[in-house]
Parts: C-alpha cells; sequence; structure tokens
C-alpha cells in the first residue's frame, strides 16, 4: 500500500518534470524564431556604418567660412570690430 | 538696436564688450576656454598637452573639439590657418577624445578659440545684445559696429571680425614661410555666419594678399580691407551689402 503511494508521488513528478521540460524546450523555440524574424534589434544583414554622408561632412566643412548678414548701419554703434 | 547697457570687462587678454545678457554667464564661459587653452598657464590643458612627450593623449571633449575645428579651418584654408603656426598640421589627428600628434609639436589654438567662445558666450544671451571679445564679436539681434579707419555696419546676424597688424603690429604668421605675414592689408574685416567664420575669412583674407578680396566672394563672405596706405577696398559682397535700397517710400 504505502509502496505503491510512493510509485504513484515519483509517476506523477515525472511525469510534472517532462511536461516542464517540453514546455520550457517549446517556449524558447517560438521566442527564438519569434526573433529572428520580427525582433527589430535582431540584425538579419550585413551592418552599415552610422557615420554621417560623405557629402554631409564636405558641406559642414564647407561652412567654416560661410558668411554673414550685413547691412547698412542706422545708428551710433555700440561697439568696434578691430585687431586684438 | 544699440545693445541697451553695455558691460565691459577683461578677459582672454582683450577688452569684452556684453549686451543684451549675463555678463557674469559671459565671464563664466570665457574663462572656461582661457583655462583650457591659454599658453600664458601652464596648467593649462593645451600647455600639459604641448608639454606631453606621448604620441597618443586622451583629452577633454573641449580640446578635442576645438582641435577637430582647428583641423577643419586648415583644411578650409589651404593650411593658411594652421594649429602649428609650421604647416604641419597634416600631421595632427583627432579620434573622439584620442588627440595623436608627433611629440614635441606644439599646438596654438589661438585661430580658433577666441571665436570659439565668442560663439558659445553669445548663446548665453537672453535677449538682443553681442559678445564682443578684442573687437572680434557675435550678435543676437542686429547691432551697428563701428569699423576700422571709420566708417559702421549693421551687424544682422552672424559675426564680425577683424584681423591684421594695426594694433599688435606683425603677429599673422605665414605657414608657408614661418615668418610674420607681409600684407598689403593693415586690417581685413569679415562678416561670418558666426564669429569664428567671420574670425576665419579676416584671417585668410589678410593672408592672401592682393588675393583676399576675391577669395571671400567665391565663398559667399563680405569682406573689407583697409590697406596699409589707409585705402579701404571692399569686395563685391560688401559693398552690395553695405549700400542703403530703399524701395519704400
Amino acid at each position: 500500500m504505502r509502496n505503491s503511494r510512493i510509485e504513484l508521488a515519483r509517476e506523477r513528478a515525472r511525469k510534472a518534470k517532462t511536461a516542464i521540460g517540453v514546455l520550457t524546450a517549446v517556449v524558447f523555440g517560438v521566442a527564438f524564431v519569434g526573433a529572428k524574424s520580427h525582433a527589430p534589434g535582431h540584425a538579419k544583414g550585413k551592418a552599415q556604418p552610422l557615420g554621417a554622408p560623405s557629402s554631409f561632412e564636405r558641406a559642414v566643412r564647407h561652412s567654416v567660412a560661410q558668411g554673414g548678414q550685413i547691412a547698412p548701419a542706422v545708428q551710433p554703434p555700440p561697439v568696434a570690430s578691430s585687431t586684438s | 538696436m544699440t545693445g541697451g547697457n553695455v558691460h565691459r570687462f577683461p578677459a582672454m587678454g582683450c577688452d569684452v564688450a556684453v549686451a543684451g545678457g549675463d555678463e557674469a554667464a559671459v565671464a563664466r564661459v570665457l574663462e572656461r576656454w582661457e583655462d583650457a587653452f591659454s599658453l600664458f598657464r601652464p596648467g593649462s590643458e593645451l600647455s600639459r598637452v604641448n608639454d606631453a612627450p606621448a604620441h597618443v593623449i586622451r583629452v577633454s571633449p573641449l580640446l578635442a573639439s576645438a582641435v577637430q575645428v582647428a583641423l577643419d579651418v586648415a583644411a578650409e584654408t589651404d593650411g593658411l590657418v594652421d594649429p602649428t603656426l609650421c604647416g604641419r598640421w597634416t600631421e595632427i589627428g583627432v579620434a573622439g577624445r584620442l588627440l595623436f600628434r608627433p611629440p614635441g609639436l606644439a599646438l596654438d589654438l589661438n585661430g580658433v578659440v577666441k571665436a570659439l567662445a565668442v560663439d558659445e558666450a553669445v548663446a548665453t544671451l537672453d535677449g538682443p545684445g553681442f559678445v564682443s571679445v578684442g573687437g572680434d564679436l557675435a550678435v543676437h539681434g542686429p547691432v551697428d559696429v563701428a569699423l576700422p579707419a571709420d566708417g559702421a555696419i549693421r551687424v544682422v546676424a552672424g559675426g564680425l571680425a577683424t584681423s591684421g597688424t594695426a594694433s599688435r603690429g606683425a603677429h599673422l604668421v605665414d605657414p608657408k614661410t614661418g615668418v610674420p605675414s607681409e600684407s598689403p592689408w593693415a586690417q581685413v574685416t569679415a562678416s561670418g555666419s558666426s564669429c569664428l567664420a567671420a574670425d576665419v575669412a579676416a584671417k585668410t583674407g589678410f593672408l592672401l594678399g592682393n588675393d583676399g578680396p576675391a577669395w571671400l566672394d567665391a565663398r559667399g563672405v563680405p569682406g573689407r580691407f583697409v590697406s596699409v596706405r589707409g585705402e579701404i577696398v571692399e569686395n563685391n559682397l560688401w559693398a552690395g551689402a553695405a549700400q542703403a535700397v530703399e524701395t519704400c517710400t
């Protein structure tokens, strides 16, 4: 009587372990496949450099000597431009 | 506008004028730049970098960005405004916060630092006004500015800078010769989209001599040249902008 109860308990434990193992494998597999095919963080192609295009860099560099806006003076100037 | 009250104080070895904002905030910005870049302060970061024997040096983001700007300026001006003052600017490199340069090759960033400081300082203004450091200025709203050898111009936006030999003698070194420039100009004033742009244009216009006015015209930069004999030459863009055109009556 006592032995049969222990056997039954062991049998239930084995089934539970098997179920948990199968469930874990299924969940992992589904998540793996889903991430591979849908998650944007998982690159599917070759990585591209994040640097600015060279045309943009040339334009920024050129702006080092870009002209300002001036007009005829209309009031007594409060400040002077001079060599320093 | 006249800028309201103009506050004046010394900084970066120059006379500073501020209108339209908190002069204490401007002073803090200028002090930060001077503390990092002054070659007269042995403890400045630039002095320590110049003294360092290493080929690769980890520097502050401020110094790294200033060196990168100086190299961009050198490239833009074909080496006329050179952070090494000796034509070796191509041996300098910056990658992130790492500075590469041959040991013993000293950097002098005076060609860009003052203008960069002015451009940062003018951003602190909370109203129309200007920041002028030694006559190189940037505006926040239109400001009328007196010019060398008489006259005035309204700076609508950006900056205005003057370079030459009028106040300190021949201090602009031509990197191609290594000696002070013998330019036909005593002072060159340029209008730029920023104080940096104006300063670079003024220095280059000065160092290019008789080719200066055309060089500035080709880049869309208004420039005004005062010769050593006192004659005033305006390039096409300056002359066009300085002429009053009244279309409304």
